[in-house]
Parts: structure tokens; sequence; C-alpha cells
């Protein structure tokens, strides 16, 4: 990619500017408006006079102002945090301690107001979008500057954002539009994920860059599942970028096949581990289609890995491979003492190279921790725990750590469990995943001592519990279920035994 | 076991309550049952019940107290 990727979309208002780029809950936006709104928001951004350089946080659902309010911060030279409409206060007001951001955009009403810094809520979005203006590029975000900070779940109730910058970004974009995926040129891709949740990337630039159509799915869709089908059948999409997890929803509906969707011809999943039963599932439904698993932290831009699962992977392999590592990405495999592991045992993953993000916001302790260099590359210990067989293929065999993924969704045990023991009603708890047969995890367990409490059953209790959860913590987080006990037990160093109690909770 | 038992059991296994004294609980807006939770539902009640509930007719407005799910449980038998 040799123009700015912001150009790139820009110059579509010129070519193609009637191409609709957003279609969401009925409504279409074309190029010519993505200009337009977001030329007139970086504008007004530049007028602010912010320290250049700065974040800004991006709050709100999957409307088109979001994506708006992306592109005008990075034309006005500020990498942006999308923060979802789904939030708690705690969290957004955790991410503004923490990343210090310069600015808020509010799409939506926010939960609490962010003292000292300026707040552009939705009404003056709508009027500063509708401003003609002449806007010159002439300071976007570029080369190793950071380009957008997602924030992931820490393991101490406190959130970490990665940094992503633009050469991070472009490298995954080139990848993704290249060779490998075969992608149509024409692309009319699924946006599912919140944006907060980095897969949101996989589908958001590859798809503006080629001049395609993001056909989006609010979250009041997917939630029910009678106007989620209505949605999909509606849509034109030829490639499918979700989870596992939220094909499984569709699978369950047997119209949900090539028959029904002939348009379809690509599926790219990432987010949780593709169980050989969905693929196989999906590969019988749709024979014809090309289905992609993908891997990679968000520490490394989306994705880094994958491998076209054919029928002939299906049949080699009972739990699917992760594939082959992207050009300008590198992988070793490392033991205990960190020595490189060459003899296709197992250890953990390290990578390195140009998808690498520079670290996490102000958190330099965390950073001595997960990235140093190789070379002059920059490198993250993954903490994931795979082979590579001779030809470079990985396989994923679980967590060195207590992270898991639920419904693609990243969640570190420590941070729920201690999140859950500060709630009131809490004396101690702990948190563990329950998994299927197929090594996803189910559902999160809560294993709860109570306080007092003046509750007379155990149902008020846990609602009450939830209820208190919801203010803290992600909804994702909270544990689906809440089993009331007296005691938990402890290891030798008096901490909650979080493994005997995983090992308790799946060999039942 | 009858059918109301069955479906207080998946209800339980899914959430860890006991809804026997609660058939009006509103599972939705008490976040007891989220989406994914949801197709679980749905797949032990095909499972343990042989009820069919289409996933593309499911509004879940229909399906969102145990009261209401025993009613389509018997209404399918």
């Amino acid at each position: 990619m040799s123009k700015h990727l912001i150009q790139v979309i820009d110059d579509y208002a010129e070519t193609k500017g009637d191409q609709v780029a957003y279609a969401y809950d009925g409504e279409q936006y074309t190029y010519t408006e993505l200009k337009a709104y977001s030329d007139a928001l970086a504008e007004h951004i530049d007028a602010m006079n912010l320290p250049l350089g700065q974040p800004i946080i991006i709050f709100g659902g999957k409307s088109f102002s979001m994506i708006v309010a992306f592109l005008a911060a990075v034309k006005s030279g500020h990498a942006y945090i999308p923060v979802d409409i789904n939030s708690p206060k705690e969290r957004l007001e955790m991410i503004n301690q923490i990343a210090k951001p310069v600015a808020v955009i509010a799409t939506e009403e926010l939960p609490t107001q962010l003292a000292d810094i300026p707040e552009i809520n939705a009404k003056q979005l709508e009027q500063i979008c509708l401003e003609k203006v002449d806007y010159h590029l002439t300071h976007p975000i570029t080369g190793d500057q950071t380009y957008y900070i997602i924030f992931t779940s820490g393991t101490t109730g406190i959130p970490k954002g990665v940094e992503i910058s633009y050469n991070n970004l472009i490298s995954f974009v080139d990848w993704i539009v290249g060779d490998e995926f075969k992608l149509p040129a024409d692309l009319q891709m699924l946006q599912q994920p919140a944006y907060s949740f980095d897969l949101s990337v996989m589908s958001l630039y590859p798809t503006l860059y080629q001049g395609g159509t993001l056909h989006v799915l609010s979250k009041k869709t997917t939630d029910n599942f009678i106007v989620l089908f209505t949605a999909l059948r509606t849509m034109p999409i030829n490639v499918w970028v979700s989870t596992p997890s939220f094909v499984d929803i569709c699978l369950l509906e047997p119209t949900f096949d090539e028959a029904h969707y002939p348009k379809l011809q690509n599926f790219l999943f990432c987010g949780e581990e593709l169980t050989h039963k969905t693929a196989a599932a999906l590969k019988k439904r749709f024979p014809d289609a090309h289905i992609f698993n993908t891997y990679g932290p968000t520490e490394s831009t989306v994705a880094i890995t994958e491998i076209e699962i054919t029928n002939e992977v299906l049949d080699e392999y009972e739990r699917l491979p992760i594939g082959y590592v992207k050009p300008a990405m590198n992988a070793r495999v490392v033991d205990e003492n960190g020595s490189y592991i060459t003899d296709g045992k197992k250890g953990e993953l390290v990578i390195y190279g140009a998808n690498v993000s520079k670290g996490y916001i102000n958190n330099p302790e965390k950073n001595a921790k997960a990235f140093f260099k190789i070379g002059d590359q920059q490198a993250y210990r993954t903490g994931d725990i795979v082979t590579m067989a001779p030809d470079g293929l990985l396989r994923y065999f679980g967590r060195k750590d207590f992270q898991i993924k639920l419904n693609g969704f990243r969640i570190e045990l420590e941070d729920v469990s201690a999140l859950v023991s500060k709630e009131e009603h809490v004396k101690q708890a702990v948190v563990v995943p329950k998994y299927n047969s197929q090594h996803t995890v189910s559902m999160l367990i809560a294993y709860v001592v109570p306080a007092v409490h003046h509750f007379k059953t155990n149902l008020e209790l846990t609602a009450a519990i939830k209820k208190n959860l919801a203010g803290d913590m992600m909804n994702y987080m909270i544990p689906q279920k809440i089993v009331y006990q007296k005691s938990l037990p402890l290891s030798s160093n008096g901490k909650v035994d979080i493994k005997a109690v995983i090992t308790a909770v799946n060999s039942q | 076991m009858d059918d109301k038992q069955t479906v207080l059991d998946i209800l339980q296994d899914l959430t860890g309550e006991d809804f026997s004294d609660n058939l009006d609980e509103d599972l939705f807006a008490s976040a007891l049952l989220d989406s994914m939770g949801t197709v679980q539902l749905l797949l032990d009640l095909q499972d343990k019940l042989g009820v069919q509930a289409p996933v593309s007719e499911f509004d879940r407005n229909e399906w969102n107290t145990p009261a209401k799910i025993i009613a389509k449980v018997e209404a399918a038998k």
C-alpha cells in the first residue's frame, strides 16, 4: 500500500461516490457521505487545537457515526479508542484514567461525564457533519504512530490498552485483501462484533480499502433470533466475518446454507477456537465456500495466521490447526526457560514482526513482561501453548495462564474473580470456565461464599449480585451461573486454588 | 419426569437457578440468559424433549419466562 489508507478511502468519493459504504438497520451511507462527514469532523477537531498524537475516545454502538468518527480522528492526527455503548461507567472511567485521552466523541449518551476533557455529543456531531468543508489531508496518523487503541481484560480488574500503529494495521489489511484469502473484488462483508473488539477491524478496513460495503448487524438485531434471520436474509453479503460462536447460532437454522445464501463465498473466523464440529457443519451447508480459520491476539493486530479448512483438513485433524504465519510475521515456540523448541513439542508461542503492537498504553510494567525485541523486530509472548510442524503449521493446545475465550471475548479469570470478590454480597469468589466436549468454554461459573445477607432465596441474591456486577464489568464477563458454597479450596500459599476448582467443575 | 420438570432442570443447568417458585421471572431482563445461553436452551429442548423450535422464528419476547417456555413445550407436544 503506497498511498495512505485514508486517501484510498477518500478517493472512492470521487471515483464511485454513490457506492454504499455502510448499510446499517435499513439505512445506507455512501462513500461521498463518509468523506464529507469525516472531513467536516476532522476540521472541527483540528480547530479544537488538541495536542497532536494524543488519543480520542469514541463511544457508541454500531452506527455510521462511529466509523465517521474513527476516520475523522485519524485524519486530524489522533489515535482513537473505541468504547462500546454497553460498557459500564466504571470501565469508561478506568479507560479515561489510563489512556488520558484529549477528547471524547459520544455518538450515544455517555454513562458518566468525563471530567477535564472536551466532549462532542451526538447532537453536536450531527450538526458538525452537515458542514461543508474543503479538507486537505495534511497530518493523518501514519508510520509508527498509534492508529487505534483497543482495551482488553487485565488480570487485576484493570484493563490494558493495546496500541496498534498505522504500520501494524496496513500490514494486516494488505494480507487480508491479498491472494491468500481469495476474497471477491466487490467486497460485501458482514460486520458482526462491537467496535471495541478487534475482530471488527477484519471487516472494517479491508472493506473500506477495497471500496466495498459493510453490512452491519446491531446488537439489538443479533440478540433476538427472529430479527437476526430476517435481517440476514436481506443482506447481499459475500464474505462472512464472525466469531465461531456466532455462526453456531446461524447453523441452528436449517435454511442457513448455500441454496439460500448463494453469494456467500468466504468465511473468515477469528476471536476464539474454530471447532471441528462447527467447521464440518458449515462445510456441509456451504460445500463450495472457502472457510478460513485465523488466529491472533489483539496485540498483533487481529490475526496473524490462516489456514483454509478444506475437507482434507477436516479429515486429517480432530482439533483444527490455527494455520501458517502471515508474511512479515514470524513465530517461535519456546520452553519454560525461553529456549527455542525445534522438535515439534509443545511450548509457548512467541511472535515477532510487522503486526506486533508497540505495547499497552501507559503500562510499562505489563509491557516489560509481554513485549521484547528479537533482533530489531517487536516481539510478543502470547501465553498460548502451541506446536509448530516442520512446514510451519501451528496447532493450539490451550493457555499458559488463566486467560480464556468465551464466545470470542477474551477474559482473564483472575480479573473476573477479583471483580466478583469485591461485590458487596460476596465474601470470597472464584470464577472458572465450564468446557464442552469441543474444548471451548460454554459458560463461566462463579463459586461464591456469600456475605451475610437478607435475601430469602438464592435467586434474589444472584439477581442482586448480577445487577451490581453489571455496573463494574462488561456483560460478557458476568458469570452465567453462581453456585454458593460455605468455603473454597485453598492452595498451599493460602490463595483460592483456581486449578482445583476448574478440574472439579469439568470432571462432572 | 414431566415436561415442566425437564424444562426447569434445563434452566437450572444453564443458569444455576431453581425457578420452581419463580415461573414468571424474566430470563433476559435479569441477564440470566444471553444469546449463547438461548442457543443451548434450544438445543437442550430438542435433545431432551424433542421440541423443534426453528431459530428463525424464535422471538425471544415469547420465550422470556420459565412459564412461557413450559407452555411452548406443552403446545409443541
